[in-house]
């Protein structure tokens, strides 16, 4: 891929939750594939937002493993749309019950990976995924 | 020696008239320990021919403890069950904590919440309301602790107060004034506050740090202070547990526990207050049981004679409870699988047997859903259950040490132990601990051992049962998720606005005017901040003065 069309990646960590060894393997990972990945690590819903505006993103990656992801996922989606960033993808990953997952993807998560998602998988939707997104967010959607 | 045992030194594949069941050239490079050291099928006096019975083993407690620290191990006392529990309102962990007690639990630990851990207030605006009493309970001041001890006898059973290095002095001192006002006196007070180094600028992240060199001041502050006031309090647990937990190998794990002991002992020793027999004492440590049962074996093993050597040769400890190592052990949390969750009931029993058989003092069996969630209270259940059976049905209490002698074990605790050694001089040569915190190096070393082993499982040769073996399309178990009480943020901070108007505000100004006086003086803080929580005074009001002394430190992570 050119440089110019490489992907760029958010990695963040809304909250105060402080377990990183998963957002920093799943950041490693984008790099190793060719992406650009920006880690924030802890940050507000409203400073995620506005750091993947300024970096002006493709993906935001989010990761909680603390029990406040049904709040602090939503609200960061919220954030962006909010400043006008419609074509982000935001992915997500962390300790999220199965059961919590349709009701994420209502609120405009995109994918969630579960706990022992292979990084290959991880890698491939994102390329797929966001390289939809940067075409949409460069000439509009189809 | 017996006549064919010899053969066994033999390579298979060069071995002639012995039957295999085996492809050597297939199957060899898989026989490894968890740690990636490469192992032989069996193991033989030859391989144990250096060690010394009387140097490196001595009797279970006599130096140099690698059988155990006490004469007759479990028959004199069993391990400590401590499971860690904290969520929701201060109230609600009280609930839990009476639970665990009438269950037959015989410790207490603590689980705060990240805004806690920051050293922030439950209203602090750093922190989002729903940062509250999700990961952990929030305590902000001393009525939040007196509430999660109420009606919990502090004089029957000891408490883990896990406390991350910023936040140990305040919130050990909301404990103790706690015990003293249940009438438990400082000098019968039992238990162990974390305090560990590297537990919030490395393991665990968080945002409210002040530079490494300043907060191991504030960590041996408390380690001085309970060596001279708190006989039974273990002011510092090195919390190898967690280091272990973002990937590093069980040598390695080995290596900085004794670099950090090595930190705080300099920094002690630097003072020209003590002397090592003085304050070694009081220090314990909190290992990993991780998924290679013989290999953490091992590591205890190892950790008890290493920890011997350091204190007697280094420091020229002559008190035996200097270079006794007490182990606390958690069963490994990133060993647990979100994949068919019950299956990790299985794999914390092995890891608990694997403590036991290495000779724990106290003991957490991680739940069997922390993967998905904080700890049910039937996850709660079962873990102090499947320590209960270890202790009273298996019989492998019965005897001290059971595996010593055996060929492959101690040559795996000699191997392990070399291999620590090499990782502490590495550690050493670049500055010791704060130096190779501040600069980044440690960050990195960790982000490497991170990638290698994802990479491991990524590509198969760590088989994970569930995860890239043995998968299934759907979860054939169905498990009770726990969900914190969600109110926890505003219930806090509507405590803490009444709180500021209910106290005598003078008196807090004045405590915290005394506590900055004497930490800029270089003294001791832990007796202001006694004062200062006994007047009320906030554990925000309190780090908050800290990281205006010191300024606060960006953690050196980055890609």
């Amino acid at each position: 891929m050119p440089a110019e069309q490489r992907l760029r990646v958010l990695m963040a960590k809304p909250g105060l939750d402080g377990h990183w060894r998963g957002a920093m393997v799943v950041s490693m990972a984008l790099r190793d594939a060719g992406m650009e990945v920006i880690y924030t690590g802890n940050q507000t819903p409203e400073e995620i937002a506005v750091t993947a505006i300024e970096e002006d993103v493709d993906v935001v990656g989010l990761n909680i493993l603390a029990a406040n992801h049904m709040q602090l996922l939503p609200e960061v989606v919220h954030r962006l749309r909010e400043k006008g960033a419609r074509n982000v993808l935001v992915v997500a990953g962390g300790t999220i019950p199965q059961q919590d997952i349709a009701r994420l993807k209502e609120a405009g998560i995109d994918r969630v990976f579960r706990p022992g998602t292979k990084l290959d998988v991880i890698v491939d939707y994102i390329r797929q995924a966001g390289q939809q997104g940067e075409t949409e967010r460069r000439e509009g959607p189809k | 020696m017996p006549q064919g045992i010899a053969q066994w030194e033999i390579p298979v594949e060069e071995r002639n008239g012995m039957e295999t069941n085996m492809n050597p050239s297939k199957q060899n490079s898989q026989f490894v320990t968890g740690s990636d050291i490469p192992v032989k099928e069996v193991y033989t006096a030859g391989d144990v021919a250096e060690l010394s019975m009387e140097r490196d083993l001595g009797l279970p407690g006599s130096a140099p403890y690698t059988r155990g620290i006490y004469p007759n191990m479990y028959r004199g006392k069993l391990w400590t069950i401590r499971q860690f529990s904290g969520f929701g309102i201060p109230e609600e962990t009280n609930q839990r904590f009476r639970q665990e007690y009438e269950l037959g639990q015989t410790g207490l630990s603590i689980a705060f919440d990240a805004v806690t851990e920051n050293g922030f207030d439950a209203d602090d605006r750093r922190a989002a309301l729903t940062d509250v009493g999700v990961g952990g309970v929030p305590v902000s001041s001393l009525r939040d602790m007196e509430a999660l001890f109420e009606g919990i006898p502090l004089d029957k059973l000891s408490t883990a107060v896990v406390a991350m290095p910023i936040t140990a002095c305040p919130l050990t001192a909301m404990y103790f004034a706690v015990a003293e006002k249940k009438g438990v006196p400082l000098s019968l007070v039992d238990g162990t506050t974390q305090n560990d180094l590297l537990l919030t600028t490395i393991c665990y992240n968080t945002v409210g740090n002040i530079p490494p060199r300043h907060l191991i001041r504030l960590c041996v502050d408390l380690v001085e202070w309970c060596a001279q006031n708190t006989p039974r309090w273990h002011p510092v647990s090195f919390a190898s547990y967690n280091y272990r937990e973002n990937g590093i190998t069980a040598y390695e794990e080995l290596g900085l526990l004794l670099a950090n002991a090595i930190g705080y002992t300099e920094e002690e020793l630097r003072r020209h207050r003590l002397k090592p027999d003085e304050f070694l004492p009081v220090y314990s440590v909190h290992l990993a049981a991780h998924s290679d049962f013989l290999e953490e074996i091992a590591k205890f093993r190892a950790a008890r004679r290493m920890w011997h050597k350091l204190m007697t040769e280094r420091y020229r400890a002559k008190d035996p409870h200097s270079a006794m190592l007490r182990l606390h052990v958690q069963t490994s949390g990133s060993t647990l699988v979100y994949q068919q969750p019950l299956n990790n009931v299985i794999r914390v029993a092995y890891e608990v047997l694997a403590a036991v058989l290495g000779g724990a003092q106290s003991l957490h069996a991680t739940s069997y859903d922390e993967p998905l969630c904080l700890p049910t209270e039937q996850g709660v259940l079962l873990s102090i259950r499947t320590q209960q059976i270890a202790q009273y049905e298996t019989r492998v209490a019965n005897v001290a040490d059971p595996l010593g002698g055996s060929y492959y074990l101690e040559w795996l605790t000699s191997e392990l132990e070399k291999k620590a050694w090499d990782y502490l001089q590495r550690v050493e040569e670049k500055g010791g601990i704060v130096a190779v915190l501040e600069s980044g190096w440690l960050h990195r070393e960790w982000r490497r051992a991170m990638a290698e082993c994802e990479a491991r499982i990524n590509k198969g040769e760590t088989k994970v049962v569930g995860t890239n073996c043995f998968e299934m399309e759907e979860d054939p178990y169905q498990v009770p998720v726990f969900r914190p009480n969600p109110e926890a943020g505003r219930i806090q901070k509507a405590k803490l606005e009444r709180l500021r108007l209910e106290r005598d505000n003078e008196k807090v100004a004045a405590a915290l005017k005394e506590l900055r006086e004497v930490t800029v003086k270089g003294e001791n803080v832990m007796q202001a901040t006694m004062e200062a929580v006994k007047a009320y005074a906030t554990l925000g009001e309190i780090c908050d003065l800290w990281r205006e002394i010191y300024s606060v430190w960006r953690l050196p992570i980055g890609l």
